[in-house]
């Protein structure tokens, strides 16, 4: 079940590749269906999936490398399935948005789809190795995606994205090799590993390797300065895989590897890392206030959003852990969301600079309902309420300002710097006089449109009623809460009071 | 029956404007080109009215009824239940009443004064916007969902403020009034954060019994406090956070009435609403009273140095919610939702009169107006009426709120009165110069020509004024007027010779002619410090913004230079060792093959040798 999760895409990019050559809308169609069957497929384990179970549902076990304690274990819980959707969704999104014109498509969208299986298996896999073989090799594709069809400066995007990642995987093989042995075991299994009683000494050092490698992934401040160049030379698709999918390994990689097998650790590090993450959220928001280029701006507003997702993760209520869940889909689709609609801008307007761009809201001449769906975008990415953003923000706010309550004010005036250059890059590009000289844009195709609208229609829809968002995790994530503070640990501070609820007099 | 039923099924008022927004988007450019924009306008129009009907009828069906709650649950997630709660009581019907009533004049209006623009559907979908919003944030019981209420306004006022997106002053006003109103919204979410984990609930009535036996350090309330008032201090544009109100006179006009009449007191009536929970802390109800305080006789004597209609009464807004402030820091509740409601009825009377002026004069420029009682009569009745109606002039609608703040702040806080009258003859002097310096004298060059308008802008005006007027009788009927007995008789004649002192020396400078106009005061500084708003904008600009710019700046310059430069120094390095150790390589390609051959064929051994050793 799981596993024609992660083969039927490869399959499916290995028939686009072998089969004869076809013209370019013909294999973006095939690449559109077999991404489309795979997200069906993952909407239907969804709907066979148990949300009040918080354990591993479907699971597989095939031995593979006994010598190595490799074993083809794949299994899904609340913390890995609205990543799973969020993953293959994004991919259909960006398999559509992308352009008809792309250059050598029978390289292109095999690798996307190669890419997002890989990316599926590493969401999936319950075998500490094949984590790191799935994490390995999903880089290939994705250093092939920046430098053959990435803008300007993509070789160096490329080698930095790539050295960068690399270093990652070297640091969590370490982390994982040093488990295994130091812990006597002889399997990479993740539930053999559960529960390991290292000393604290040695968990604290195994926990740092596998924050700084995911912390690059993610990005955290100082690992970031990979992704502003890569986001920016990365065509609109891959922006969109890699915002929208590829940094949310990093932030699952935390929680699965860090939170969920050195709790102890982890609680002893939680303010140092929550402290971290709100370091993230400024410096992210700042940088991005001085950018010039509203791609790179989106970019550097990206490493400020998963600052909450440490925040939220570090404060170990269970409602925070749901709102970092729920923060890294909606991150996920509103990142998705602006990178397309900047992509758009560019293709259309010819030109990234905000200092060139202006008065795009023009309905007449300009691209009306780009803007307007920018505006909505910006403000979902600002934290205004009514669109998704808000509510995984509310969330981890709420959870995690018991516990860190100087931390979290911190990262409520992130939001609000988040404000400020998102109404930069507004007013630059959206509001302002058009000059009719140079506006003759080419039309704006419902290819254009499409994704946009039905990826806003979906931040609107969870803004509104968030419980389709906030259920997915929410037993896993009081679970993993629940096992922890079994440990009694004094930082797991306990939720607020739950309100009673008020007499009903009407009726 | 039918009144009964529509209590109940109250919560769909704020869905009927929504329902509009729904409709006008249909006819937004692009979509559908052969009707042109305008049907957008009336389906608002339409559905406004529904709202008021529904008001109107369900009225009596709630008056002197002990408050309906109505729950709909919204988000149980670990542990944290967030129920929205509606209150349905005569209170909440009667605002609502009062936002659809004034936002159905100001949609007849705007259909007369946007005539030529193409932008209605977004103009019509924004109001609605508004009046969904504020008809919610009225009803709703929940310091919560208020919170998202006022979030979500203050996008719609960055929307409408920016609505003429093409001028570069719009832009900037739509940016500073969302920036400043999120600053406030910000502080109050953080209030909105510290509030729970100590009283486990946001919903107003159970803050407010919590709030009766709560034993919390006054410290922390004190800092929770200051966080949640910050929230209003922005919406009510309140000293340091009022600069936007006055950009935002960069909108539409029909826009402006709703703005100032009753979106800038939706931050007023969360503070209403807050009042039990700021109350624990004596010292932060003597902070909004000196907010307030500040904002009512700075504003006021700001308004007067100005030479734009509509900033001039800008100023007066952020005066009036000033004393609304004060209102609420002396524990007189009752007096802040009746001045609420006075000014929202006589400042929406004020903009739709000089509006109509405007629209015809192309100006509002108060030094280029002048002259125009003769041409423009029923303009400057209304004019007179919503003027008459502000300040404390009986028998309407201004005097009595003055009245019962006076007379209820007399006993604790004497001193508040003197502010009360110093404000009140101020706000009578601005509105008699506005009033001169439009009406009075000798026409000018821009009004010479000057007819009154069609009937779409001037019938909104007329009823508004038929509003004013009769505001005495409906504030009797509902039993909100003081009895001849009751009645503190000094404070309304001291309140009464104020407003006559500030109309008279007014009329004398502005409306007689004798002294020549424009008038310098002696001290050139004092007036240019009013003119230029203090110089906020400058210290603004000089402070935060400079700041947070410069702030910016640095921490770029550091990321591409010093973090990301010893990423590249490192890369570098790199680089130049494998240039150094390539020279060790022989070149010579069967010693590859070889390499790579040996290594795979002992991977491929390893790989499977549990199952070689199956075989043997």
């Amino acid at each position: 079940m799981l596993s024609t999760l992660i083969w039927f895409p490869i399959a499916g990019a290995l028939a686009i590749g072998f089969l004869p050559s076809l013209p370019v809308q013909r294999t973006k169609l095939l690449a559109l269906v077999v991404s489309g069957i795979t997200l069906v497929w993952a909407l239907w384990v969804t709907a066979q999936f148990d949300f009040t179970n918080p354990a591993l549902q479907f699971q597989e076990n095939l031995p593979w490398l006994d010598a190595l304690g490799l074993d083809y274990q794949l299994g899904i819980d609340g913390l890995s399935l609205p990543l799973l959707v969020l993953g293959n969704f994004l991919t259909w999104i960006a398999i559509y948005s992308s352009s008809e014109t792309t250059d050598r498509p029978r390289l292109f969208y095999p690798l996307v789809l190669f890419a997002s299986g890989a990316v599926t298996g590493a969401f999936l896999a319950q075998n500490l190795l094949l984590f790191f073989l799935f994490y390995e090799i999903e880089l290939v594709p994705f250093y092939l995606l920046i430098s053959v069809w990435g803008g300007e400066k993509r070789s160096y995007a490329a080698i930095k994205f790539l050295l960068y990642t690399a270093l990652s995987g070297a640091l969590i093989l370490i982390a994982f090799l040093g488990l295994v042995w130091l812990t006597g075991a002889t399997h990479f299994g993740y539930d053999t590993l559960v529960g390991q009683t290292l000393p604290m000494g040695t968990q604290i050092i195994l926990l740092g390797l596998l924050l700084v490698g995911f912390g690059i992934k993610i990005p955290l401040v100082p690992l970031h300065t990979w992704l502003p160049d890569t986001y920016v030379a990365a065509s609109t698709p891959v922006a969109m895989l890699l915002g929208g999918v590829l940094a949310k390994l990093g932030t699952y990689g935390i929680f699965r590897f860090g939170l969920g097998l050195f709790p102890e650790a982890w609680a002893n590090l939680a303010p140092a890392l929550a402290t971290w993450g709100t370091v993230s959220v400024l410096y992210g928001a700042i940088v991005a206030i001085a950018q010039k280029d509203i791609k790179r701006m989106v970019a550097y507003s990206s490493i400020g959003h998963m600052g909450y997702v440490l925040l939220g993760g570090a404060a170990m209520t269970s409602l925070s852990l749901v709102g970092s869940v729920s923060q890294m889909v909606a991150h996920g689709l509103i990142l998705a969301l602006l990178f397309h609609l900047v992509g758009v801008v560019e293709t259309k307007v010819g030109t990234r600079e905000l200092d060139v761009l202006n008065g795009l809201m023009n309905p007449i001449r300009g691209l009306p309902l780009i803007s307007a769906l920018l505006v909505l975008g910006s403000m979902a990415s600002a934290g205004i309420p009514g669109l998704v953003g808000f509510v995984a923000e509310f969330l981890i706010f709420q959870g995690s300002y018991a516990v860190f309550p100087l931390q979290t004010l911190l990262c409520v005036v992130g939001t609000g710097l988040t404000a400020v250059y998102f109404v930069i890059l507004l007013n630059r590009t959206c509001f302002g006089k058009l000059d009719n000289a140079i506006a003759y844009f080419p039309k704006v195709e419902w290819r254009d449109r499409v994704p946009a609208l039905i990826l806003m229609a979906l931040i609107v829809f969870l803004g509104v009623q968030p419980n389709w968002l906030v259920h997915w995790s929410e037993s896993t994530a009081t679970h993993l809460i629940a096992a922890i503070s079994t440990a009694g640990d004094p930082l797991v501070a306990t939720t607020a009071v739950p309100p009673q609820s008020p007499p009903t007099i009407s009726h | 029956m039918v009144a009964q039923f529509l209590a109940q099924s109250f919560w769909l008022v704020p869905i009927y404007p929504l329902i509009g927004v729904s409709f006008s988007l249909l006819w937004s450019p692009g979509m559908i080109r052969r009707t042109g924009p305008r049907p957008a306008g009336y389906v608002n129009l339409l559905m406004t009215f529904f709202s008021l009907l529904h008001g109107l009828i369900a009225f009596p069906a709630v008056w002197q009824q002990p408050a309906n709650y109505i729950e709909i649950p919204w988000l149980q997630v670990a542990g944290l239940d967030l129920t929205l709660s509606l209150e349905i009581s005569a209170l909440t019907v009667g605002a609502t009443t009062l936002i659809t009533g004034l936002n159905f004049l100001a949609q007849i209006y705007a259909i007369g004064y946007l005539e030529m623009d193409w932008g209605w559907s977004r103009f019509f979908s924004l109001l609605a916007l508004f009046e969904a919003g504020m008809c919610a944030l009225v009803i709703c019981n929940s310091l919560f969902f208020s919170y998202i209420l006022l979030e979500i306004l203050t996008l719609g006022t960055y929307l409408l403020i920016g609505f003429w997106l093409n001028q570069s002053l719009v832009v900037t006003g739509a940016r500073d009034a969302f920036l400043t109103k999120r600053v406030g919204d910000l502080f109050l979410l953080m209030g909105v954060l510290a509030l729970y984990p100590l009283a486990g609930t946001w919903n107003f009535n159970e803050l407010a019994a919590w709030a009766a036996t709560a034993e919390v350090s006054p410290t922390v309330m004190t800092l929770i406090g200051l966080a949640l008032i910050a929230g209003p201090m922005g919406k009510c544009a309140q000293f340091p956070l009022h600069l936007w109100l006055d950009e935002a006179m960069e909108g539409p006009i029909p826009s402006t009435i709703l703005r100032n009449s009753v979106v800038v007191a939706v931050g007023a009536w969360v503070l209403v609403k807050l009042e039990p929970v700021l109350a624990l802390s004596s010292v932060l109800l003597n902070v909004i009273i000196a907010v307030g305080a500040a904002t009512a006789i700075g504003g006021t004597l700001i308004s007067i140095a100005q030479i734009d209609v509509k900033r001039s009464l800008s100023y007066l807004v952020s005066a009036y919610m000033g004393l609304i402030f004060i209102a609420v820091g002396t524990q007189q509740l009752e007096a802040a939702l009746l001045l609420i409601l006075t000014h929202a009825v006589s400042q929406g009377l004020l903009i739709m009169g000089t509006g109509s002026i405007i629209l015809n004069n192309i100006t509002q420029d108060l030094t280029q107006l002048g002259g125009l009682w003769g041409r423009r009569p029923i303009s400057g009745l209304s004019y007179l009426v919503g003027l008459a109606g502000l300040i404390a002039l009986p028998p309407l609608g201004g005097f009595w709120a003055l009245l019962k703040l006076a007379d209820g702040v007399w006993v604790s806080h004497p001193w508040v009165v003197a502010i009360l009258l110093l404000v009140n003859t101020l706000a009578a002097f601005s509105t008699v110069r506005e009033f001169g310096l439009i009406f009075a004298g000798s026409p000018k060059q821009m009004t010479v020509r000057s007819p009154e308008n069609f009937w779409l802008i001037t019938l909104p005006m007329t009823v508004l004024v038929g509003v004013n007027l009769h505001l005495p009788l409906i504030l009797q009927s509902l039993s909100l007027l003081p009895s001849w007995a009751t009645l503190n008789k000094d404070m309304a004649l001291l309140l009464f010779w104020s407003s006559v002192a500030g109309c008279s020396i007014g009329a004398i400078v502005y409306v007689g002619q004798s002294i020549p106009k424009p008038i310098q005061l002696p001290w050139k500084k004092i007036q240019e410090f009013f003119a230029y708003d203090l110089y906020t904008p400058n210290l603004y600009r000089s402070s935060i913004v400079f700041s947070i710019d410069w702030l910016s700046r640095l921490t770029d310059w550091f990321d591409r230079y010093i973090v990301d430069g010893v990423v590249n120094l490192v890369g570098v390095a790199f680089l130049v060792g494998g240039e150094t150790l390539k020279y060790g390589n022989s070149g010579q390609g069967q010693f590859y093959v070889l390499t790579i051959a040996l290594g795979l064929a002992a991977m491929t051994i390893w790989m499977s040798w549990s199952f070689i050793t199956h075989l043997f």
